[in-house]
């Protein structure tokens, strides 16, 4: 009898202890939308620092994903729901890119203001010759998202920022107004630098391997051809075929590309094998979905933007070893 | 068993000694009730004993006792003078029911696997090994056989497979648990053919069952069980009502009969496992 | 006909991942034997899962680098199986309950390690599907060379593990030490997963353990032949498994188990006397 009484009195308050949690934290924002914010969440970091050169001193950022991680196989933890739950106001990159976002968002509950960096720019197509997708690929479903990697597109990213900030925060209208254009100006000359530095590298040699389709619209603005991806997906949660992996081979080698290059984090295998069958060079360490820690090489997207952009231009540049 | 106990090698028989020697041994499984309790008895070579009592009687339990496979809670255990644990010429041949018919061996292959301990690690078999096997198939009459599953044998044919595996390990003891359940007559006849042969070469033989009738026809000593040794002896001397009794208890009834008395038993048996 | 089998040999990284293919086919096969026999299955997926954690750490220890996480796998594939045959040997708990506490134990802890350091984008696909077509050199080497290794053992003590799979009860009788026998089948079980965990990766290993053998068991009544035929079936899966990938375009983990299955569910029709479609006509 005793047993019994013990397990009714476990169950019951097992029961009641879900109960509470399923009601979630009482989620209250940091200030109920409509009121005048102080804080913005952003989902990843290259973004939130856009976000900073828009909201200046008049919000404080803070940044969802922790540097490093890989936005495309990031799993919310419980203290990150939290960070949901007390925003008013978040920032994300949209087109689908956060597949994580709807579920999040559900769980959090409450009420906020979500601003889609990319609202309004429309997905690429592949260029002639480049591998398609033959269905639409889980979490990304609308195509290419990586629009930040061309700082053309990260323009409307600050277009779509400003209106969103002046909306959720009319006071600051005017600020917002003029920051931006200060950092459009910065972006336009960052474009006019990669211009250049492109035409350091012969044109023959302009051809891009990474190991997942990422930097379709850099490519496509500044004239690379995009050879392939060794994981031909643009989520980094997929795997190659042989028939893939083979196709991509021949294709390196009839172009002559002279590098792949990954991404920080990504899992170097199938590069390396790539590398020892074509003979090409591996090059790692390249930042686009975060960026890097104050003092290290890539602390801002625009520092980002042009590490990369060396990175690539002085591989290619080199005659191959 | 340990590494340790391969390395030691088995122990020269005392020939004097008795086959089988049991000095108040008492068996518990995991601390519960004993399976054996108290059990004192000798067994000489060449003898062919049956082990009777009813169901959780402790008859497997002596047998795997005697085996060295288990080990006395209290109490020694001896086999030609030295622990049961030492020992590699006995042959035990396992209930129907704990075997695995279905495993992919052929009549041959388990009749070599009595030889696996003598031919040693590392080591293949040899033509020794081969002829022996062969000798051991041929006394028992499953030559023909030798390359069938052992699942597509009948119930006679797959016990005189492990009888032929005794042999092959060069057994001096044989122990089988229930060799005759479930059995037709023509199969248990030539079951006692072998065990005729094997006495003729001084095979010491133990045998469980549940069939008194056969029991005290086929066997001139007997050792009727319930946890505790009741009585061992001539069957006659044996099979008293009042040794029934203290067997059996409510399970037998015991009537006068025509030619002597007549005991009814009414457990059933067939098909499980008893301890 | 040739230049369909021959095209995809052009490549290396095609040629290396069909003999680790080929290789962790024939391993896995004839120790899948032992698996099927001693209703280890559980067991095997239990170990495929267990790794995790040591791969976590290896990698988190190693930054990155491949080679660790071979041993690393290795270390907790034998200590899982080491300690899951101690736990069962205890008595308190039953072998089945002991592996399935282990197992999610460690696997749950190989991922609760790979959460805490956030900042690593570990790639954990590779690890549940396998990489097939990543075999580098050294993995090759790595590979194969533990292959044979294990498949030396299981010739080595082939009668050995015959009578305690087959009889314990000989074995006690016989002296035949049947727990380090026990624990080392164990271990070789350990061994061939970790080495097989870059073919197929966790989520698809048991297919590779149990399926050939499974085949070959409805095709002959004798143990050898039982191993070689698995052997057989199993390499020539992969090899298929991986053409399949090649010019179908399919992922080359999932195309080898798939193949497999394939394989079994024809002989489980058209095995001779034994086949569905033997005894329907009977």
């Amino acid at each position: 009898m005793k047993l019994v009484h013990a397990i009714a009195s476990a169950l019951f308050v097992t029961v009641l202890l879900a109960a509470c949690g399923a009601a979630g934290e009482p989620g209250s924002p940091a200030a109920p939308p409509g009121a005048q914010p102080s804080s913005v969440l952003v989902a990843e970091s290259f973004l939130a620092d856009i976000t900073r050169n828009v909201a200046g001193e008049r919000l404080a950022v803070e940044t969802l994903i922790p540097l490093g991680a890989d936005p495309h196989s990031f799993e919310p933890s419980p203290a990150d729901v939290r960070k949901v739950a007390d925003a008013s106001l978040m920032i994300v990159n949209g087109a689908g890119f956060e597949a994580f976002l709807e579920p999040l968002l559900r769980n959090a509950g409450g009420e906020r203001t979500v601003i889609e960096a990319a609202a309004g720019l429309t997905p690429r197509a592949p260029q002639p010759g480049e591998h398609e997708e033959e269905e639409a690929d889980h979490g990304h479903e609308e195509g290419d998202p990586h629009f930040w990697l061309d700082p053309n597109h990260a323009i409307v990213y600050v277009e779509n920022i400003r209106d969103g900030l002046a909306a959720a925060d009319p006071a600051g209208k005017d600020t917002y107004a003029a920051n931006a254009d200060a950092y459009v100006a910065q972006l336009r000359e960052l474009d006019a630098w990669i211009k250049a530095q492109v035409q350091t590298v012969p044109e023959n040699r302009r051809l891009l391997v990474t190991n997942h389709e990422s930097f379709g619209y850099f490519a496509d603005r500044y004239g690379f051809r995009v050879v392939g991806a060794v994981i031909p997906s643009v989520s980094t949660a997929a795997s190659p075929s042989a028939q893939q992996l083979a196709q991509l081979v021949d294709e390196i080698k009839a172009t002559g590309a002279p590098a792949v290059f990954l991404e920080l984090g990504a899992n170097p295998q199938l590069a390396a094998q790539l590398a020892a069958e074509t003979g090409m060079k591996v090059v790692t360490g390249l930042l686009t979905h975060s960026t890097t820690a104050a003092d290290g090489v890539a602390p801002d997207y625009l520092s980002m933007m042009r590490y990369n952009v060396t990175t690539f231009v002085d591989a290619l540049r080199q005659e191959s070893s | 068993m340990t590494l340790t106990g391969l390395l030691r090698r088995p122990k020269p028989h005392q020939h004097t000694a008795p086959v089988v020697s049991l000095d108040h041994v008492t068996v518990r499984y995991n601390g519960g009730a004993p399976a054996l309790e108290d059990v004192s008895l000798v067994v000489q070579r060449g003898e062919r004993i049956a082990v009777v009592g009813p169901n959780g009687a402790g008859k497997s339990t002596l047998l795997k006792l005697i085996a060295g496979i288990l080990a006395p809670t209290s109490g020694t255990a001896e086999i030609y003078g030295y622990g049961a644990g030492g020992h590699i010429c006995i042959g035990y041949v396992p209930q129907r029911s704990n075997v695995d018919w279905a495993f992919p061996v052929t009549v041959a292959d388990v009749v070599m696997m009595g030889r696996v301990a003598k031919i040693g690690l590392l080591r293949q078999a040899g033509r020794a090994d081969r002829e022996l096997v062969r000798q051991s198939l041929e006394q028992v009459g499953m030559t023909s056989f030798k390359d069938r599953q052992i699942g597509e044998l009948s119930g006679g044919q797959q016990q005189r497979v492990f009888i032929a595996r005794a042999l092959a390990q060069e057994a001096e003891l044989l122990l089988m648990d229930e060799p005759i359940t479930g059995l037709d007559v023509p199969s248990q006849e030539a079951i006692f053919e072998i065990l005729d042969l094997l006495k003729v070469q001084g095979m010491t033989v133990l045998v469980s069952t549940h069939d008194l009738q056969m029991a005290s026809d086929k066997f001139d000593r007997l050792m009727l069980l319930k946890r505790r040794l009741v009585g061992l002896g001539r069957p006659a001397e044996v099979l008293t009502p009042h040794n029934l009794q203290q067997a059996y208890g409510s399970h037998l009834t015991v009537l006068p009969g025509p030619e002597g008395m007549l005991a009814l038993s009414d457990t059933c048996c067939e098909g499980e496992s008893h301890d | 006909m040739i230049e369909f089998l021959l095209a995809p040999l052009r490549y290396e990284f095609m040629v290396r991942g069909l003999l680790a293919a080929i290789t962790v086919g024939v391993v896995c096969s004839v120790l899948g034997s032992y698996v099927v026999l001693r209703g280890m299955t559980f067991f095997g997926d239990a170990l495929a899962h267990a790794i995790l954690p040591g791969v976590a750490v290896a990698y988190l220890l190693g930054g990155g680098a491949q080679g660790p996480l071979f041993w690393g796998g290795l270390v907790a594939g034998i200590g899982t199986a080491l300690g899951i045959g101690a736990l069962s040997k205890t008595g308190q708990v039953r072998e089945d309950t002991a592996i399935g506490v282990i197992f999610a134990g460690m696997f749950a802890l190989g991922v609760a390690l790979i959460s805490t350091v956030r900042n690593f984008s570990v790639d954990l696909t590779h690890f549940m599907f396998g990489n097939v077509l990543g075999v580098s050199r050294g993995d090759l080497v790595l590979t194969v060379a533990f292959g044979a290794l294990v498949l030396l053992l299981v010739v080595a003590f082939y009668k050995e593990f015959l009578v305690i799979s087959f009889d314990p009860v000989l074995a006690e009788i016989l002296r035949i030490p049947h727990q380090v026998f026990s624990y080392l089948l164990l271990v070789m079980l350990a061994v061939t997963v970790v080495i097989a965990l870059q073919t197929v990766g966790v989520g698809l290993m048991v297919a590779m353990l149990v399926t050939p053998a499974a085949t070959a068991s409805l095709l002959t009544r004798r143990l050898p032949l039982m191993m070689a035929g698995s052997a057989i079936i199993g390499s020539a899966s992969a090899v298929i498994g991986l053409y399949l990938s090649y010019y179908v375009s399919i992922a080359s983990g999932a195309a080898i188990v798939l193949v497999c299955t394939a394989f079994f569910l024809l002989t489980l029709v058209f095995a001779p006397g034994r086949g569905l479609l033997a005894r329907w006509l009977a």
